[in-house]
């Protein structure tokens, strides 16, 4: 890894737009995932009473759109409460329900292949599937939330083992959300509820935490999602504080992202197409003076802010794509 | 009224106490209160301590739309969670007060977002200084779009805000001129919001794109203020906003006012609003009990309830059941004693819809002038939906409030069955210390007579009991509050 100076983020541009009902665009996305060919995938969760947003849609990153797969239902392929996508073995994707308790496989065509998974707390079930990662053998890792554990299963669903608790101590858990390996091999799980960031070993074995509850640069506040580079910089989606965290492996803070998203080219192409906003939006100051500090509030106030940053992604180990559930949309940054 | 079995005179009037300020009480905080005694129980409805309702991450995890809640049943369903799993519900008590009567609806102004931050100042300023929350509610975004004071210029004046200060949310109608009301307006031009012109055509056009909606935030502008001299209401002077308030909060128009609302809402049923010009107060006395609390507190509106709370006739059997249960009171106080919501779930947007079913859908009230009330409440739709929400409630055997009271019948009666008017009894008292009429009580022991045995330790008499709970919330007390 490199030394001396510090790793930064250098905003480089937005994608995304909020699409209610589907279309170009995306609605309070939950995860977002590069395929080998470099089509990024994002899953939107929607919420209640505009549930035809939900869904995966493919782009990349010249703003491409390659279109939209699955719905909200029960069926084969659908999603009721989905929560992480990822690809494994062959490209196939990899998608979590923790709703419906299961894991769904498409194929690289975005075809619905089959499913697994069952609610309960025994070994092969679920209660809460709700971040997905696979090993270097080819294994997914699940984080099975609600019961404070990590699940590891062949990717034809054959369950291998797990580890993990309910708790605040080494390797124990308290609703933890995100999970994702490093390119050496080491698990990283966003231990949401306890504020920090816990490594462990391929094979589960404890290596270490970091984190504590709060808005300081060691602190977090209900992180949700982790990336890592082949630097071994380290990447948090630190969700309440509504900002990115970057570390050196060893922990050293390097630097903290607040957004500073603009107008997109589908988001500039709405503004084009509608007069009367383009019109008043010329007069539009991003950073308004406000009366509040909390930073979600703060955030809903600031449209180039982060609000709700969900989940992470490298493309091509040198692009930090940052997924805001909030705003429809994800940050694109150079890690420099 | 008889009163259930093994309560007594005080558990009843801090029950009704409970009923006024919250939604009701389980046997537990009942007890709890019983403790406290009445006057502790009031003591503590001022110093509440924490809330304790669900927490926003767990909430914002599991519904991210809640997050923003750009959509009605996402927002509603944000404040339903809130009353349904907060410790302090007195806070939501005097926030539904002010919804209504500061009525603002998601309808025109799209944002859920900012709504839910008008609900949050109702909660933080209801029940302080009047003059405050006068002064939140004229800046706050969402009543300024409300009544587009975004339009009031300072060569252009629109007269909706300053209209509405006047008749609706201060001093009702017959206090003020036409000319009160143009120069109130003029003192509230500049009142905006940052980003009005995008942020307006944006709510007109009711869209979330590009990027979701961008929650308003007030601004003073002072090239649009018009710094000529007014005079309101006798007075004059280079009047501001906030002049202008001082001015009408020690009018007694003003207290008069508020108070015949807090008597509607907290006491008994009153006239509908428009007809108080022409209709005096149902109980005078009460009116100035309130009025005099306002003048002896710095306007203070917790100190008016208080004297409400402490005075004989609110304590009075004719006070007790005088007012019908609004849709809201209904629905969350079912759900606190069925057990409601212990972590997120779909269900939540069953129980935002069933409260609009009923006629009152949150933070969309039907007009400017809110929710009527009373026997506006009632209809032959609205009962069948209240009937079968609270019945459905009841009978559900899985919720933890059921088996709560079913345990606790089994409790009191360790050894074999349980005598049916017993069973009412307890009933009526697991229920909250409800108090029925004689006839109700005769009809409901008929009922439990004729399922014969029932035994609280098997699932056939934890069934039975559940159909007890049933009839009770189909009765016409307990549509009363």
């Amino acid at each position: 890894m490199t030394t001396g100076t510090r790793r930064s983020l250098k905003y480089l541009e937005t994608n995304g737009f909020g699409a209610a009902q589907g279309g170009r665009g995306y609605h309070f996305p939950v995860d977002i995932a590069v395929r080998s060919d470099d089509r990024i995938y994002v899953l939107s969760r929607s919420g209640q009473g505009s549930l035809n947003g939900t869904g995966i849609s493919v782009t990349d990153i010249e703003h491409g759109w390659h279109g939209e797969f699955s719905s909200y239902g029960t069926g084969d392929g659908q999603i009721q409460w989905a929560t992480a996508i990822a690809f494994g073995p062959n490209d196939r994707l990899y998608l979590a329900d923790e709703k419906l308790q299961r894991i769904t496989i498409f194929d690289t065509d975005n075809k619905y292949v089959s499913h697994w998974g069952s609610a309960g707390s025994g070994a092969g079930e679920f209660d809460g599937p709700s971040g997905l990662a696979f090993d270097d053998d080819g294994n997914l890792l699940i984080v099975d939330h609600k019961n404070h554990r990590i699940q590891r299963y062949t990717p034809d669903g054959d369950f291998i083992d797990s580890f993990g608790r309910n708790g605040a101590g080494d390797g124990e858990f308290d609703y933890p959300w995100g999970i994702t390996i490093a390119p050496d091999g080491t698990t990283y799980v966003a231990d949401w509820r306890n504020d920090r960031i816990q490594r462990f070993t391929k094979r589960g074995d404890f290596i270490d935490a970091y984190g504590a509850s709060g808005d300081g640069e060691d602190q977090f506040n209900r992180p949700s999602a982790v990336a890592v580079d082949g630097d071994g910089y380290i990447y948090v989606a630190d969700w309440m504080n509504q900002r990115v965290q970057v570390f050196d492996k060893d922990w050293n803070f390097q630097t903290s992202a607040r957004g500073q998203a603009d107008l997109g080219p589908w988001a500039a192409e709405y503004i084009d197409a509608n007069a009367d906003e383009k019109r008043a939006r010329e007069s539009f100051n991003p950073y308004p003076k406000l009366d509040v500090d909390d930073p979600h509030e703060v955030s809903a106030r600031t449209e180039p802010y982060f609000w709700v940053p969900v989940s992470l992604a490298l493309y091509k180990d040198d692009r930090l794509l940052v997924l805001e559930t909030a705003r429809h949309r994800f940050q694109i940054y150079e890690t420099v | 009224m008889t009163t259930a079995a093994k309560t007594g005179t005080e558990l009843n009037l801090i029950a009704h106490l409970l009923r006024r300020t919250g939604f009701g009480a389980t046997w537990d905080e009942l007890q709890e209160c019983a403790a406290l005694g009445y006057d502790g129980t009031i003591d503590r409805l001022f110093n509440p301590g924490e809330p304790e309702h669900m927490p926003s991450d767990i909430i914002r995890r599991y519904h991210p739309d809640q997050s923003i809640t750009q959509i009605a049943p996402s927002s509603g369903s944000v404040w339903m969670y809130r009353m349904t799993t907060t410790k302090t519900p007195f806070e939501e008590k005097i926030a539904l007060f002010w919804h209504r009567i500061f009525a603002t609806g998601q309808t025109k102004l799209i944002q859920g977002k900012v709504m839910l931050t008008q609900i949050e100042m109702f909660r933080q300023f209801g029940l302080g200084s009047f003059r405050d929350l006068l002064v939140q509610l004229s800046q706050n975004p969402a009543m300024i779009l409300w009544l587009d004071n975004q339009d009031n210029h300072k060569d252009n004046i629109n007269e909706n805000y300053g209209r509405e200060i006047l008749e609706l949310f201060a001093m009702g109608v017959g206090n003020y001129s036409e000319e009160d009301i143009k120069e109130c307006s003029r003192a509230f031009t500049g009142w905006t919001i940052a980003n009005m012109p995008y942020m307006s055509i944006r709510m007109r056009n009711n869209t979330l794109r590009p990027y979701g909606y961008v929650a308003w935030q007030y601004r003073f502008d002072p090239d649009d203020h018009d710094e000529g001299e007014k005079t309101f209401l006798g007075e004059t002077g280079n009047f501001n906003g906030d002049d202008i308030i001082d001015i009408i909060c020690k009018n007694e128009a003003t207290p008069r006012f508020i108070a015949r609302h807090l008597y509607h809402h907290f006491i008994a049923d009153e006239l509908p609003v428009p007809q108080w010009p022409f209709e005096g107060p149902k109980d005078p006395e009460a009116i100035q009990l309130m009025v005099d609390a306002y003048f002896a507190n710095d306007y203070n509106i917790g100190a008016m309830l208080r004297a409400v709370f402490e005075s004989d006739m609110f304590k009075s059997e004719a006070t007790q059941y005088a007012r019908v249960k609004a849709p809201v009171e209904l629905v969350v106080g079912t759900l606190r004693l069925a057990g409601g919501f212990d972590w997120p779930t779909q269900d939540i947007f069953k129980a935002t819809a069933a409260c609009s079913y009923m006629g009152q859908a949150l933070l969309a009230p039907v007009s400017v002038e809110g929710w009527m009330g009373g026997e506006d409440w009632i209809s032959t739709g609205s009962m069948v939906q209240r009937i079968n929400f609270a019945s459905d409630a009841m009978g559900d055997l899985t919720k933890k409030g059921i088996k709560a009271i079913i345990d606790r019948v089994s409790e009191r009666h360790p050894v074999g069955e349980v005598a049916p008017m017993a069973l009412v009894d307890d009933c009526l008292e697991l229920l909250g210390a409800l108090q029925v009429e004689p006839d109700t009580r005769k009809g409901l022991f008929t009922y439990a007579r004729a399922q014969g045995e029932i035994n609280p330790r098997t699932n056939e008499g934890a069934r039975k009991i559940a159909s007890v709970l049933q009839l009770i919330v189909s009765t016409r007390e307990y549509q009363l509050i």
